[in-house]
């Protein structure tokens, strides 16, 4: 009660009321806004805002201190109005001093949100238009209001002439009219420079970066900027101003229950409006979209306003190299001021075109290396921070939006698989992603031995891509260092480097092979290495093998025939390939788009004018090649992608290499491949691969005190599953059929899950047995020879039938023809079929055969079918004019037949 | 009309003071803000971009079928600057556009205006007159 009196005296005293300070700290936003109206140059304002904030301490001051002031002076009249209407009956003022200090509240607001657009800003310049969009939907005069208050849409000349004089004057004289004084005690003056001097020292004035795709307006703002995201109309909303303005009006100059509601009403609505504001502040991120505290991005993309840094007195260099350093993106960057010889990149990444906030965030603001370095990416490109780096709007926004959709990104074939075999999964196809991964005994197995190559995992050092790189994100194909610096990489640890890496479009195999040398190994497989089961000591001194990891021994083999002619992995796979399109897929046979067909075509091509192609595309085409708009490219036929480095000329098909830039010839395909009709519906690699990687089975047991690692969360961990390997073997890779919707297609496999699992030792349960699995997977070896594997080798093999290694034996006994199969290994006890067999001889399996749904072991009649050309093979030479003949009409043939001629009998 | 006293005087007064002001408003704004003062944009066309984002406009080029949208969003007139999944996006409240400017979700309910265009007889630029 006390208190409410002596609250109730200040009206009397005239002074000590929250008006006092307003008014004091009118003052300050007066002077602060003389001083800062120097440097601030009208004409480029965002740029002359950024070069302050790098200047010097006292200009840096003079713009905070304006700031806080302005805020605080807008604060403080609100709780002047709000003091009045609490603490006296009545106002009771006359309509006319009413009327004025209500359109004066309006003039505040303008005052303030004038001089938020003079930053020049992202924001500034959004929160311009929406006014303009706004003011012009006012009727009858709303274009010229709008025209009036803003001007020209290039220009900031009238809003600042609003700002420092028709607004100012404006507030000026209706305070003096109102308070019947000029000058604020010197104490509330005294306490007022206090104040923001302390806040214009600890925090700085708000600027926007203008990479942050978050665009929010003034704090006191953004209730509105949540009511209008609300309405379709918004125009209606300016109703609202109205309505406060005439409540206002009322609650000063009515009495009686009028005055009561106008008084309650705007109570009602302050706090509404509160609520809203901490809504717009801290829920509110790009694109206005609701966010949670905690959720992925939140900081970055809700509190961006909030990242603000306190003035560094010491400023770490001299201001002629501010002078000199660059204007990016319409600012002066702070970084550049210090790294302003760092060279090494590509032309597009120049820190003269994008500087280094683009990629590396940080404060580009900040006058000290403490302040810059804030909240910077030293690695940028991981998945994670892609969308505040490689991804932001000016730069590579549509990659970073679909990379996540992409095989490499989501592993989803992996997971699915893995958690088929521990029987966790109806399907081996289910869409999976490796951010999904929990806690049952696959996902484990997946986090101990499988997933540290998504890209999705994050490279935390400096370096080159290498052998041991896993994930790592754009980095992970676009990181190149240069051997200066590599040189200096090693040199200076911790110092200012000037060696930058590039990044660039010379994605080499390097790139692919540290994730890509595993499982299925096309990158080892394709330059000619397979991997032995030889540990680091025991590897022979010889140059046929190699060693990878410093520990993996590798032994040549015969290299991809695309590789001996200078083919790199990209030369083939395109950009919507590896950084994925936007769907997601179960498997790698769904995304990967290019066939062997797109470019070894007998007959017209499938092309685009170069004129005519994507954006992505002719950026690739433009940045590799410069001149390309006389090419008709080649277009893949799954999915229409052009590539860029294929083009039909002169009836011919030609590839240019995209690193190297050798031009190929690419011929038509062999008559073999394309005329007979005995093997239409053969893909290619099932006869030009000229190897594959194999195993013979493992074993998978949980072990809770091996010390174990985390591949999901990097981190160690005690306890981890094991796998124990057979051994590997390279070999001409077994067939099989893929049926897509009754479309077969024979296609090369490799024992993919041939394997037990002791389950129970992980999960402790008794009735978790062990699982035995004999599943074979579709491969894509990548060791393609120009030469396709002979009849024999397919016809007569138990291995290419799916029987195995042993000996496959046609007799001939009594006229009589049969197959014999003698198996080298011996029975496995789960199936009693050989180890290394996917089906036994003369016999089919079904149900869980394959790690796809629609991949089989031949049937039993696709095999006798075989066999029997087999049969035919054991006497004729595969380049005898019969066996060629065969190739269109081999049932003809058989009715034809020599006496001397036994086909086999299959009983 | 005979004035009868010092108020009614001051009221007219002000009344045409008012109505000079308004007039002068009028006629300051309407030669400073007259059509006609800008010259005609060109921007350099690029056959194979499928969406560039030029300040005040959007071109889409799909399948060379060109189309120029106007970049204010017409919910509250932020200019559009980003493209998602063949499809543009407001920056401030999240209106999504499709290539045709027509509003796939609002808060926006009208379509982006279409601009009327001319492709410069050698077919390199597309004018827009503004």
């Amino acid at each position: 009660m006390g208190q409410k009196l002596k609250l109730k005296n200040r009206k009397y005293t005239g002074r000590l009321t929250f008006g006092t300070y307003a008014l004091a700290m009118f003052w300050l936003v007066v002077v602060s806004g003389i001083l800062l109206a120097i440097p601030f140059d009208v004409n480029s304002p965002y740029l002359s805002v950024s070069v302050m904030n790098l200047t010097d301490i006292w200009i840096i001051l003079t713009r905070n201190a304006h700031f806080f002031s302005s805020q605080l002076f807008l604060v403080l009249s609100l709780l002047h109005i709000y003091e009045h209407f609490h603490y006296k009956d009545k106002v009771g003022l006359k309509p006319g001093m009413a009327f004025r200090l209500s359109i004066g509240v309006l003039i505040i607001f303008l005052a303030m949100f004038t001089g938020f657009l003079l930053k020049g800003d992202a924001d500034a310049r959004q929160a311009r238009l929406i006014l303009q969009t706004l003011v012009e939907r006012i009727p009858l005069i709303g274009s010229a209001l709008a025209f009036s208050l803003l001007g020209d849409s290039d220009s900031f000349m009238l809003i600042y002439v609003h700002h420092i004089a028709t607004f100012t004057v404006f507030i000026a004289i209706i305070m003096a009219e109102h308070s019947r004084r000029v000058w604020p005690p010197s104490m509330e003056v005294i306490q007022s420079v206090f104040v923001v001097l302390i806040l214009s020292i600890l925090f700085s004035a708000p600027v926007h970066d203008n990479l942050n795709p978050t665009v929010k307006g003034p704090w006191y703002f953004v209730g509105f900027q949540e009511i209008i995201h609300w309405l379709a109309d918004p125009e209606w909303s300016l109703l609202l101003f109205f309505i406060i303005l005439i409540l206002l009006f009322w609650a000063n100059s009515k009495q009686g229950k009028l005055m009561f509601i106008s008084k309650r009403s705007l109570l009602f609505f302050t706090v509404i409006y509160i609520f809203l504001t901490i809504i717009g502040l801290f829920f509110r991120g790009e694109q206005w979209e609701w966010k949670w505290p905690g959720e992925a991005g939140y900081c970055y993309s809700v509190l961006a306003n909030f990242r603000s840094s306190s003035v560094s007195f010491f400023s770490e260099y001299d201001r002629s190299a501010l002078a000199n350093s660059p204007v990016v993106g319409g600012r002066k960057e702070s970084c550049l001021v210090c790294h302003a010889e760092t060279h090494g990149f590509s032309d597009s990444h120049r820190p003269e075109a994008i500087g280094c906030f683009s990629c590396h965030g940080g404060n580009p603001f900040a006058a000290s290396k403490k302040q810059a370095h804030r909240h910077m990416f030293l690695v940028p490109g991981n998945l994670a921070s892609a969308t505040q780096s490689c991804g932001t709007t000016q730069c590579h926004p549509d990659i970073t939006s679909r990379i996540s959709t992409g095989l490499m990104a989501t592993l989803s074939g992996m997971i699915s698989v893995d958690r088929y075999v521990f029987n966790e999964n109806v399907t081996p196809d289910a869409l999976t992603n490796v951010h999904d991964l929990k806690n049952s005994a696959a996902d484990e197995h997946l986090k101990n031995l499988c997933v540290r190559c998504h890209l999705g995992n994050p490279k935390t050092e400096t370096g080159p891509i290498d052998e041991a790189s896993r994930g790592g994100g754009c980095l992970a194909c676009h990181l190149n260092y240069s051997e200066a610096a590599l040189d200096e990489q090693e040199l200076i640890k911790g110092d200012l480097h000037k060696q930058h890496p590039s990044i660039s479009l010379q994605v080499g195999n390097s790139h692919c092979f540290g994730c890509h040398s595993r499982s299925g190994r096309i990158s080892t497989n394709y330059e000619g290495w397979h991997e032995t089961v030889f540990s680091a000591a025991e590897m022979p001194d010889s140059a046929v093998y190699r060693l990878v990891e410093g520990n993996r021994v590798f032994v040549k083999k015969q290299a991809d025939v695309h590789h001996q002619l200078g083919l790199e992995c990209i030369d083939c796979h395109h950009s919507f390939e590896l950084m994925g399109d936007g769907t997601f897929y179960a498997h790698e046979e769904d995304q990967e788009d290019v066939q062997c067909t797109d470019c070894h075509i007998e007959g017209l091509p499938k092309t685009i004018d170069a004129k005519y192609i994507g954006n992505e595309p002719a950026l690739i085409a433009a940045l590799r090649f410069n001149k390309f708009s006389d090419k008709k490219f080649l277009v893949t036929q799954k999915q229409n992608h052009v590539l860029v480095n294929c083009w039909f000329e002169n009836d011919s098909v030609y590839l240019i290499t995209k690193n190297s830039k050798q031009k190929r010839f690419v011929g038509p395909p062999a008559s073999v491949c394309t005329k007979d009709k005995a093997h239409a519906n053969i893909a290619c690699s099932a006869c030009h691969s000229s190897w594959a990687p194999t195993c013979i089975g493992c074993h998978n047991a949980f072990d809770h005190n091996e010390p174990g690692y985390n591949m999901l969360s990097n981190t160690a961990q005690k306890g981890a599953w094991i796998e124990y390997i057979g051994t590997y073997e390279a070999k001409l890779p077994t067939l099989g059929i893929r049926d897509i919707a009754g479309e077969k297609e024979v296609i090369p496999v490799t024992p993919g899950m041939v394997l037990t699992i002791d389950k129970k030792s992980f999960t402790g349960m008794a009735h978790d047995s062990t699982i035995f699995h004999r599943l074979y997977a579709p491969i894509a070896p990548h060791t393609t020879s120009a030469k396709g594997r002979s009849c024999k080798s397919c016809h007569n093999s138990s291995v290419a039938l799916g029987y195995g290694e042993g000996e496959l034996k046609y007799e001939i006994v009594d006229n009589r023809g049969t197959w014999q199969f003698y198996s080298l290994y011996l029975e496995n006890i789960n199936d009693n079929l050989p180890e290394d067999a996917w089906i036994g001889f003369l016999e089919t399996r079904k149900g869980k055969v394959s790690t796809r749904s629609n991949v089989f072991p031949f049937d039993i009649e696709q095999q006798k079918r075989m066999l029997t050309v087999g049969a035919c093979l054991t006497c004729h030479d595969e380049d005898s004019e019969v066996m060629k003949k065969s190739l269109n009409n081999f049932k003809d043939l058989l009715v034809e037949r020599n006496v001397k001629c036994i086909l086999p009998t299959w009983e | 009309m005979k004035i009868k006293t010092r108020r009614t005087f001051l009221k007219a007064g002000v009344a045409l003071i008012a109505a000079f002001t308004s007039y002068l408003w009028h006629r300051v704004t309407l030669e400073t803000s007259g059509a006609g003062r800008r010259k005609p944009l060109q921007i350099l066309l690029k056959q194979q971009q499928t969406v560039l984002f030029a300040d005040d406009f959007i071109l889409i080029n799909q399948n060379n079928n060109i189309t120029v949208l106007s970049a204010f969003c017409t919910h509250l007139g932020c200019r559009i600057d980003k493209s998602e999944n063949d499809r543009l996006v407001c920056p401030c409240h999240g209106s999504v556009y499709n290539f045709s400017g027509e509003v796939v979700s609002g808060p926006a309910y009208k379509n982006l205006s279409k601009v009327p265009f001319k492709i410069s007889p050698d077919g390199t630029k597309i004018e827009i007159e503004k």
